[in-house]
């Protein structure tokens, strides 16, 4: 069973920059899950699902609901035909990561639903990785449904802000009330933050990585849509994040 | 019936520090809604929801649920009479908080409390100010049906411009109605990233300066209702409402 990291944080706090970078640098083959129905990280990574012929799981899942209302009574439920569907349809399958995007919903209700698929066919998918990577929607609601139940190393981005420090405790008690159990409990500062910022993140009394450093390539990259994995080893980010993975006891690769 | 107002956006570009600093200019009575679970609106207008003891959406319907266990009455039916507790009335506006929960499982049950009771709360108002949690599901779960003006935060990425149209086309599928969709550009615009949201199509309104107080007020948690009558970001908040046509009381 591979490591399961979870990124997680406030939006904008730099959560999907952080996991598109860890899952760069560790040692492959990484599946990265990407559970913001506001889908970037594809995008981040270059990954192109439509010229793959892949979907994301919220497609995946309202074309067989819609197919199901059509046909009479199948013999198979929709859980496993998402399982299977998950494997052959919703797999983008890269030279180092894997990844699987949960995707935009386009009708009425939540997304309990597909949440609720990936949090039960995680971890099966999990164990033929070495790591497994998830990226958040920003909020609390995905902590709530307590979507990967087992993580290792939880990573906390944080913006400078009062409110970042509110967050943490928040996170803190959800987790403990719903039962999710972690390994480590770590915070990362964003790149926004300044030394009084990072201050205040080291008298938490939660262990405190260090900081994201600015980095204007990735801000270019991202606002063009230019993937991530295609940024200089040795731009500041890319610094940054290979040391922060140290920190939590990491070897990386380069 | 009150003008209903809505700030939606990618996390982190600056939707509550917009509701917060468009209040100062709206007509009373008004009433500000935060829907994000992970609370702030209210620290950031100066609110301290647990110190008066009222309480968010979340808390009361939970509270209620569990005093209520085997009671045979369903905390909904008890909530819809509560709610008027949970309501923050102060001077200058009136606050409801959807609040954190702390129990598994989604938001879908305080959203469907508070959905249901928005209509009759905007009755009582001039204007209602929502405050959206970052992303997209509160859409899919129509919060807020009737929006007379959807403004969208956006920060320069190309995420954001797909963000827009992600936003359209759920709106659309699920039949959310508005009046007007508003962009408006976070300050890490430059004029050439301008550029880009002059082009989509959209009613672009202009963008919130940088101002290094909103940023330490947000880093002390201090309220964005103080200030200084000079700030550029209140200004260009201002700015911004007169241009989508809103007669301001400051």
């Amino acid at each position: 069973m591979g490591r399961r990291i979870v990124a997680t944080g406030r939006g904008g706090a730099g959560k999907s920059s952080f996991a598109a970078l860890v899952s760069r640098y560790l040692n492959p083959p990484t599946l990265l899950v990407d559970l913001d129905p506001d889908l970037s990280l594809a995008d981040m990574l270059g990954f192109d699902f439509r010229k793959e012929g892949k979907r994301t799981v919220c497609e995946a899942l309202y074309d067989v609901v819609k197919k199901r209302k059509r046909n009479i009574s199948p013999t198979i439920t929709t859980h496993d035909q998402m399982e299977s569907l998950l494997w052959s349809d919703c797999l983008y399958e890269g030279r180092k990561i894997d990844l699987v995007s949960l995707g935009t919903k386009l009708t009425e209700g939540c997304l309990c639903a597909p949440d609720e698929i990936l949090r039960k066919t995680i971890p099966g998918l999990a164990k033929n990785y070495t790591n497994l990577v998830v990226d958040s929607p920003a909020g609390v609601e995905h902590l709530n449904r307590n979507i990967v139940s087992e993580i290792n190393d939880l990573f906390v981005l944080c913006d400078p802000s009062d409110k970042s420090l509110k967050h943490i405790g928040r996170i803190k008690e959800i987790i403990k009330q719903v039962g999710t159990r972690y390994g480590h409990f770590y915070l990362v500062a964003n790149h926004e933050c300044k030394e009084e910022a990072e201050e205040y993140l080291q008298n938490t009394g939660e262990i405190y990585l260090g900081k994201i450093d600015y980095d204007a390539r990735l801000e270019q990259y991202n606002l063009e849509g230019k993937s991530l994995l295609e940024l200089p080893d040795d731009s500041p980010a890319c610094l940054s994040v290979r040391r922060v993975l140290a920190k939590a006891g990491y070897q990386t690769n380069s | 019936m009150g003008k209903v107002i809505v700030s939606t956006g990618r996390g982190g570009t600056g939707k509550s520090t917009f509701v917060a600093l468009a209040s100062k200019y709206l007509n009373s009575p008004k009433l500000l809604i935060d829907l994000d679970p992970d609370e702030s609106l209210a620290d950031m207008v100066g609110v301290d929801l647990s110190e008066k003891g009222e309480k968010t959406i979340s808390s009361a319907l939970y509270n209620i649920i569990e005093e209520n266990k085997g009671a045979g009455r369903t905390g909904y039916n008890l909530l819809s009479d509560a709610m008027q507790s949970v309501l923050y009335k102060g001077k200058e506006f009136d606050l409801i908080a959807l609040g954190t929960k702390f129990t598994v499982g989604c938001y879908c049950a305080p959203d469907a409390v508070l959905k249901d009771f928005i209509p009759t709360l905007v009755r009582d108002y001039q204007e209602v100010l929502v405050d959206s949690p970052a992303g997209l599901e509160h859409f899919n779960r129509k919060v807020v049906v009737d929006i007379d003006d959807l403004f969208v935060i956006l920060d320069p990425s190309e995420k954001s411009t797909k963000h827009v149209e992600r936003v359209k086309d759920i709106i659309r599928e699920v039949k959310v109605s508005y009046n007007h969709l508003y962009l408006i550009g976070n300050y890490r615009f430059t004029e050439k990233t301008e550029e880009c949201l002059r082009g989509t199509g959209e009613t672009y309104l202009g963008k919130i300066d940088y101002d290094p107080h909103v940023r330490q007020y947000n880093l002390e948690g201090r309220s964005l209702l103080n200030l200084p009558q000079d700030s550029p970001a209140a200004l260009c908040v201002r700015n911004i409402l007169m241009k989508a046509g809103y007669k301001l009381q400051n």
